[in-house]
């Protein structure tokens, strides 16, 4: 009995532990949704017609140019409905990049054509110089500061083509595919049908007699109106509206970007001979509990940005829908790609970014989206979290630990227990009682603490929050379009906040005011400035939906349905926080907001993680490729949880993890509320030491990672940068994605993600010496895979020979106890024996970085005579204050700024310079100007191990110029 | 590094920092160590490195053992001294010099720049006195009542011994008891079991085994049937009361929906409502299982069947072919003798059963009617039983002796109620803490549990297992932690259990519960039994330090 009991228990423990794996089964496949199968059929159709031919061209009579614009308008007509009217518009944008939309004009309903508006910054400025060129049969323009840009547009089917140099560098429709569904009437089904429609049945098919359009749509209607998935049914009162497009890159192999998928960085096939994955990529931003480490699933966030990319050229496609959108990817040999987008609804927004280098591909994405902002200093310490920290005791606990162990650490966070009955904003009294002491505890020591408020509000008179959404009527509508829509969530039945709807943007903001509101509407008020936000569950997820999402046929502002909508829909959530976060506090501060949705543009509100993650080896390696995904597709500050939110990592694989994080620009470990404490004083040794030592590293590395944002405000590069970023050139490096270069600071990281690894193999692309970080070992670059150590206490961390890296080496408690410390530069000389870098401070916390008041110096190490190396600072912002911060128009610098001139009051300087590479042995080093002489140690070169020569305290004012020159 | 500095003059611009004082940071007793030589120079502590004397706290680290900058945050390995006069001088370390913040570890303020930390020793030194003291008193109280527990260890283990040295005696007298009627059983038993042997062919007696095979067996089934049920149930109930929302698991709340259905009980989110609770409470009592009602054919309730099926079959079957023989041989239709009681005033009844008890018993022994009790084999059941129950009483006392020794060996067991017994006292006393929806009870050395204060089930976080492992037992560190384990196991989750941090206190008692991790949790708690007199050596508090 006992025994039997014993066994039935241990295999319902097997059952429970199956069922926790990855729920296929709560997610469609491509062929579960109706529309995407459709799309498939129809590339399926083209592949085995012989002539296939797009049905869609434009009627010539119809063709219009704007004045004085590179604009071109036209009537757009498909063969198969020619009753029905397209409208297609080309725009030629000031730099280079190609807008193409399309449109049905005139139809029954409007298809949704707002995304640009939440997306893009502005309206891309249209060239005015660019002219159009008609033809008889096709209409071009050429630009380009060597006249190699050509779009041509073809009549004909209709085709556009983007080539340079006389390459076709992007094709839209050259395979035919295009298909705009028009909206209809729903014929009645005949009177006597003759089978049942099959319960549940994901085919419904209706034959439809004589449908001239057999050879492109297929001879049955399959999905067109209401479809059944599951126990869910989308009522689809608009009827089909998909839209279908081809985009071909016949001159590049490779693809990257559309995150967010758990996959290589290098876009695996999904359809043709050999496809490494059966489903298309899906972008339909969902709550997937314990995705899988390979697989083109749908994740949290969507970025439809893709990137084609050769030997000799980059080019990249943003197709800006927010429907659910499958992309196929292809090759049909290894020099070509071609793709294949399906989306639900919405007009045809597509932009064609002409590159021609990875840069300059950024460059072209960030006018339309625009980049991120310098966040806020704290944002890029060590973030401390965990499901959850359960009262305002074990939050001065958790942050006493680390100070008695001194491990620096900047944020303490709570998740939703902290909410009673998880109505956010609201304090469980019982575990929280002092909610604003607990804060002012943790901020005495300069640091923060970021909160959960998710989107769903539970449905309670008694809940502020919930009321005041109720009251202003800015709740999400069911499909009847009238109402409330009820879903659940975490506090059980919720309603979610539509805010599409400008009505509830004031109310949002007002909401965070951590003080109580003229009027007397509600605020929270149990809050301070040093509380920020963490955004989850906006994708949205609803626990009880299909897809563990809402449905489709919900109604949103405007009269838009969620499916129209749904990708988006997280952003803006996220979005209007981080304007509530800043707008609290008077002057504003910049915000810190965390987001688990996104889509392209919202790297303008703060940071992203990559979600519920795994603690497995699999999941660690493949969070590193998702971060630098992310980070093409614009979202640069990103991270994936340290440790994996899943499960209990072994010692060795959390160590591993923290490697991985520190060098993240989001730095967080997060831990589910089943999973045993790991908070890194609770390791034993040697592990714990090895921790301190990486989040040591961090710290040092801040002024590193700060700078490298401050890149990526102005030009869109993204912080960390794949091989294929840096060297576009050099093939060998473009499938490479588990090492990547940290801004432009020429340090270059290789994580290890395996387990008992003491060597790891890292590949040098180009002619040039990089020295280990730590060691100083010299390994050669040129095109090789090189052994490195990489035991577990050692992370494979190197310098590229030429760069200067700015660090700051006392440990403190939290970043901002750093803002003061001298820095110690590590000049790392290029085989030509120079090197260079730069190094960026503001203070931080506020705007006024906008308005001038930072420090933008460089470091530059040149040679003066065949014997003598001049090390000097000089001031980057007065030589280019226009490129100093992005969000600016500053065109001046003034470098006596108050925020430099704190600096130079508290006697911010350089502390130690670090001469690796030097040739020859030094006889003097001075000052130049006073003379004045240094201390300096050296160490000659050794087999492997570069020249170190160390310059004590060289007592120069890291605001100053100065020269430093070294006789050898 | 070997090479050594090439030791050139500093620049002469000599800020602030190269101004500081050299002893800056410097422990009293390690004043001397930073003296420069005559050449001005200075040895790093390890000896690793000679410098010139200006290096010593110029706010540069030249020596990796940290020796050369006690006063700044340039070494990150060194420690920083604050005097801290009119309260207790500290250490903290490097890293907290100069960094803006005022620690309450250096309320002189010596580690930041002059100005920015004002000198907070008078108050924070006061305070601290002041919360000393108070510690003290506690220490001193507990320490009194701490004594009278020591003593109630003493007397128990007095008690017990005596307790032992009784059990004893009666241990002798028992076994001599038990083998007496040991003797009587087997030689009664000898006499009768050729006749009983005759009587058991009965085929009444065969049929009645059989009934009684069956009705076993089915028992067995039914209650693995009931087991098996009521496992379901609990594992039912486990999942209704624990199961996460994050698994998002529509299956699982189909589940939970099902058998709240079937068992009758309210939605486990509407009961977290309160105001809709009375609504499903009614459900639960409504569709309960309908115990006390009678059921058709006067057949048995399952009341019935559990408490009379259990008689049935304890129904000593040869007790019974002995009464039915002897009921087969009595008179039909009872005897006027037996039957006169009816007709008798009730005045005259007592005389009457005093003669009828004596007529019986002559005419019994003229073999007029039969025995009462046909014979040898009732007899030699009797005596069977008669020493079943003197060996089960010997048995008993025997377990109560051995207890009463094992108990004697705890009393003073490092690992038990502590060295000096002080824990003793708390044996199975229980402590309850309210917090949130539950009372916490702790069960000393017995169990701690959680009992839901509207109803539902208690959930057993764990039974004693034992003191802090990783402490020497009987240090005072020892006695600082418990360890409940094996509760009740969570849904998808572990076994339940309960660390208790231990602090001296006046009174037994729970101060805060928390549940760090899932189904893991901590309570903290005082006790007397934990408070060591004021100034007796290792109290673990280590709060001994110089006082300036």
């Amino acid at each position: 009995m006992w025994a039997r009991s014993v066994l039935g228990l241990v295999s319902l423990a097997l059952v429970v532990q199956d069922s926790l794996a990855f729920k296929a089964h709560d997610f469609k496949t491509c062929s579960q949704s109706g529309f995407c199968r459709r799309g498939r059929a129809l590339a399926k159709r083209s592949l085995e017609t012989q002539s296939w031919q797009s049905p869609y061209s434009i009627d010539p009579s119809t063709i219009s140019i704007v004045d004085g614009q590179a604009v071109f308008k036209a009537g757009v007509k498909s063969s198969l409905y020619p009753d029905i009217n397209f409208g297609l518009e080309v725009r030629v944008q000031e730099d280079g990049a190609v807008r193409v939309r399309m449109d049905e004009v005139g139809g029954l309903h409007k298809r949704y054509d707002e995304a640009a508006s939440w997306s893009l910054i502005a309206d891309p400025k249209i060239s005015q110089s660019i002219q159009w060129k008609a033809g008889k049969k096709d209409i071009r323009a050429v630009y380009g500061s060597k006249k190699d840009i050509g779009v041509v547009i073809t009549y004909e089917p209709l085709q556009i083509t983007l080539s340079r140099g006389g390459k076709d560098q992007v094709v839209l429709n050259g395979r035919g595919l295009l298909h705009m569904e028009h909206f209809r009437k729903k014929e009645e089904a005949p009177a006597v049908e003759a089978t049942p429609t099959p319960e549940g049945g994901e085919e419904q098919v209706v034959v439809k007699a004589d449908n001239p359009g057999a050879w492109f749509e297929g001879a049955e209607e399959d999905a067109l109106w209401e479809e059944t998935w599951g126990q869910w049914t989308d009522s689809k009162p608009k009827g089909p509206e998909s839209l279908s497009i081809d985009i071909s890159f016949p001159n590049h192999g490779v693809v990257y970007g559309i995150p967010q998928h758990a996959t290589r960085l290098a876009l695996p096939t999904t359809t043709g001979e050999n496809a490494f994955f059966s489903d298309p990529y899906r972008l339909y931003n969902a709550d997937v509990f314990e995705h899988l480490a390979s697989s083109p699933v749908s994740l949290y966030g969507s970025i439809p940005l893709m990137h084609a990319h050769s030997e000799e050229s980059t080019v990249a496609v943003f197709d800006l829908v927010a429907s659910e959108t499958w992309i196929d990817v292809s090759h049909s040999s290894d020099k070509s790609t071609e793709t294949h987008w399906i989306s639900e609804s919405g007009i045809l927004d597509l932009f064609i970014l002409p590159g021609p280098d990875p840069d300059a591909v950024f460059a072209q994405y960030a006018k339309l989206t625009g980049t991120a902002p310098l966040p806020a200093a704290f944002g890029l310490g060590y973030h401390q979290c965990r499901w959850n920290y359960v009262s305002s005791e074990d939050v001065r606990t958790v942050q006493k630990r680390f100070d008695e162990e001194n491990i620096p650490v900047d944020v303490l966070w709570l998740d939703i227990e902290y909410a009673v009955d998880h109505e956010y904003f609201m304090w469980n009294e019982k575990t929280f009682p002092d909610p604003v002491e607990m804060v002012n505890d943790v901020a005495a020591t300069g640091r923060k603490m970021v909160v959960i408020v998710d989107p769903h509000l539970k449905r309670d008179s008694n809940y502020p929050a919930f009321t005041a959404a109720q009251d202003l009527k800015v709740l999400v509508k069911p499909k009847s379009g009238e109402g409330e829509y009820e879903g659940w969530c975490w506090p059980g039945s919720s309603s979610w906040v539509d805010f599409f709807n400008p009505a509830a943007w004031d109310w949002w903001k007002s909401v965070f005011k951590p003080y109580q509101l003229e009027g007397g509407s509600w605020s929270w008020t149990k809050s301070t400035e040093d509380v920020h936000i963490w955004n989850d569950m906006n994708e949205p997820s609803v626990f009880n939906g299909p897809e563990i999402t809402m449905p489709k046929d919900n109604i949103h502002y405007g009269g838009w349905e969620h499916r129209d909508i749904h990708n988006i829909n997280g952003m803006l959530y996220s979005n209007l926080t981080y304007q509530a976060v800043a707008a609290r506090s008077d002057p504003p501060k910049r915000p810190f907001v965390l987001t688990r949705a996104f889509y392209a543009g919202s790297q303008r509100f703060g940071a992203m993680w990559t979600g519920d993650n795994m603690g497995t080896w699999e999941h660690m390696a493949v969070g590193i490729k998702m971060v630098l995904a992310n980070s093409i597709g614009g979202f640069s500050f990103a991270g994936s949880d340290v440790g994996g939110f899943f499960g209990n990592p072994e010692p060795e694989m959390l160590v591993r993890w923290y490697q991985v994080g520190a060098m993240a620009p989001f730095f967080r470990a997060h831990a589910h509320i089943d999973t045993k404490r790991r908070e890194p004083y609770l390791l034993a040794s040697p592990y714990k030491d090895i921790v301190y030592g990486i989040l040591r590293l961090r710290y040092s590395m801040l002024p590193v990672w700060y700078t490298a944002f401050r890149e990526t405000t102005v030009t869109g590069r993204p912080i960390l940068r794949p091989q294929y970023v840096v060297f576009p050139k050099d093939k060998n490096g473009f499938d490479i994605d588990d090492q990547y270069f940290i801004g432009s600071s020429g340090l270059l990281v290789k994580p290890v993600t395996e387990k008992d690894v003491t060597e790891t193999t890292v590949y040098f692309s180009d002619d040039q010496v990089y020295y280990d970080y730590f060691t100083f070992a010299t390994y050669n670059g040129k095109g090789s895979h090189v052994k490195v150590p990489a035991a577990l206490h050692q992370l494979p961390l190197f310098i590229r020979g030429g760069s200067i890296v700015s660090t700051r080496e006392r440990p403190r408690r939290a970043s901002s106890l750093m803002k003061y410390d001298p820095f110690t530069l590590r000049v790392a000389l290029s085989k030509d024996g120079e090197a260079k870098g730069d190094l960026y401070l503001d203070d931080g916390e506020t705007y006024n970085h906008q308005k001038g008041e930072y420090v933008w110096r460089e470091f530059v190490a040149a040679k003066k005579t065949r014997n003598s190396l001049r090390i000097s600072s000089h001031d980057l912002g007065s030589l280019k204050p226009t490129e100093a911060v992005g969000d600016s128009s500053l065109t001046t610098y003034n470098p006596k700024n108050s925020y430099a001139k704190t600096l130079d009051e508290k006697d911010v300087r350089v502390e130690k310079i670090l001469v690796l590479g030097l040739k020859g042995n030094p006889k003097s080093v001075k000052v130049e100007g006073t003379g004045e002489d240094l201390a300096f140690e050296f160490m000659p070169a050794m087999t492997r191990a570069a020249s170190t020569l160390v310059i004590k305290d060289p007592r120069a004012k890291i605001t100053d110029d100065w020269t430093v020159l070294i006789q050898y | 590094m070997v090479a050594p500095w090439l030791l050139l003059a500093l620049p002469l611009s000599v800020t602030a920092a190269a101004a500081r004082d050299k002893l800056l940071g410097v422990h009293p007793t390690s004043v001397s160590k930073y003296t420069p030589t005559k050449s001005n120079t200075w040895k790093c502590l390890d000896g690793s490195k000679e410098l010139p004397w200006s290096a010593v706290n110029d706010d540069y680290c030249d020596c990796e053992d940290g020796s050369d900058e006690p006063g700044t945050s340039a070494c990150s390995n060194s420690q920083f001294w604050c005097q801290n006069a009119g309260h207790i001088g500290s250490y903290i370390p490097s890293s907290r010099v100069g960094d803006g913040l005022c620690e309450a570890d250096c309320c002189d303020g010596s580690d930041e720049q002059p100005g920015v930390c004002p000198n907070r020793c008078k108050e924070i030194g006061e305070a601290y006195r002041a919360n000393r003291d108070a510690e003290l008193k506690i220490q001193k109280t507990g320490s009194k009542i701490r004594s009278t527990y020591i003593a109630f260890a003493h007397k128990e283990q007095k008690r017990l011994q005596e307790e032992v040295k009784s059990l004893a005696k009666e241990i002798v007298t028992k076994e001599k008891e038990v083998e007496r009627l040991r003797d009587i059983a087997e030689r009664t038993e000898s006499l009768s079991q050729a006749a009983l042997e005759h009587k058991k062919q009965s085929p009444l007696y065969q049929s009645l085994l059989n009934h009684n095979k069956a009705l076993k067996s089915l028992k067995r089934e039914y209650q693995k049937h009931a087991d098996r049920e009521r496992q379901l149930g609990d594992i039912l109930g486990s999942l209704r009361t624990g199961y996460n929302p994050n698994y998002q698991d529509m299956a699982v709340l189909e589940a939970v929906r099902g058998w709240e259905e079937l068992a009758g009980l309210p939605h486990i989110n509407d009961i977290k409502k309160g105001g809709d609770a009375e609504e499903g409470g009614e459900v639960t009592t409504g569709e309960g299982e309908k115990a006390g009602e009678p059921e058709d054919d006067g057949l048995w309730t399952k009341d019935e069947l559990d408490g009379e099926l259990e008689d049935i079959l304890g129904t000593d079957y040869t007790q019974l072919l002995l009464d039915h023989e002897e009921h087969i041989n009595a008179p039909t239709g009872d005897s006027v003798l037996f039957k006169i009681t009816s007709y008798l005033p009730d005045s005259l009844l007592p005389t009457y059963e005093v003669w009828k008890d004596n007529l019986l018993e002559w005419l019994e022994r003229l073999g007029i009617i039969p025995e009462e009790t046909s014979g040898a084999t009732s007899e030699s059941s009797r005596a069977q039983q008669n020493l079943a129950t003197a060996t089960s009483e010997l048995n008993r006392i025997k377990g109560e002796k051995s207890e009463a020794e094992s108990t004697i060996v705890k009393i003073f067991h490092p690992e038990h109620f502590g060295i000096e017994g002080e824990w003793k006292k708390m044996d199975d006393e229980c402590l309850e803490y309210e917090f949130g929806e539950y009372t916490y009870e702790l069960c000393m050395f017995r169990e701690a549990k959680q009992k839901p204060k509207n109803g539902g089930s208690t959930f057993s976080l764990g039974r004693f297992k034992s003191w802090n492992t990783d402490a020497r037992p009987g240090s005072p560190e020892y006695y600082s932690k418990q360890y409940y384990k094996h509760g009740a196991r969570c849904w998808n989750g572990p076994e339940r259990s309960v660390v208790v941090l231990w602090t001296c206190g006046t009174q037994n008692a729970v101060t805060s519960v928390a549940e760090l991790e899932k189904c893991e949790y901590q309570y903290t708690a005082t006790s007397p039994a934990l408070c060591l007199p004021p100034g007796a050596g290792d109290n673990g508090n280590g709060k001994n330090r110089e006082e300036l």
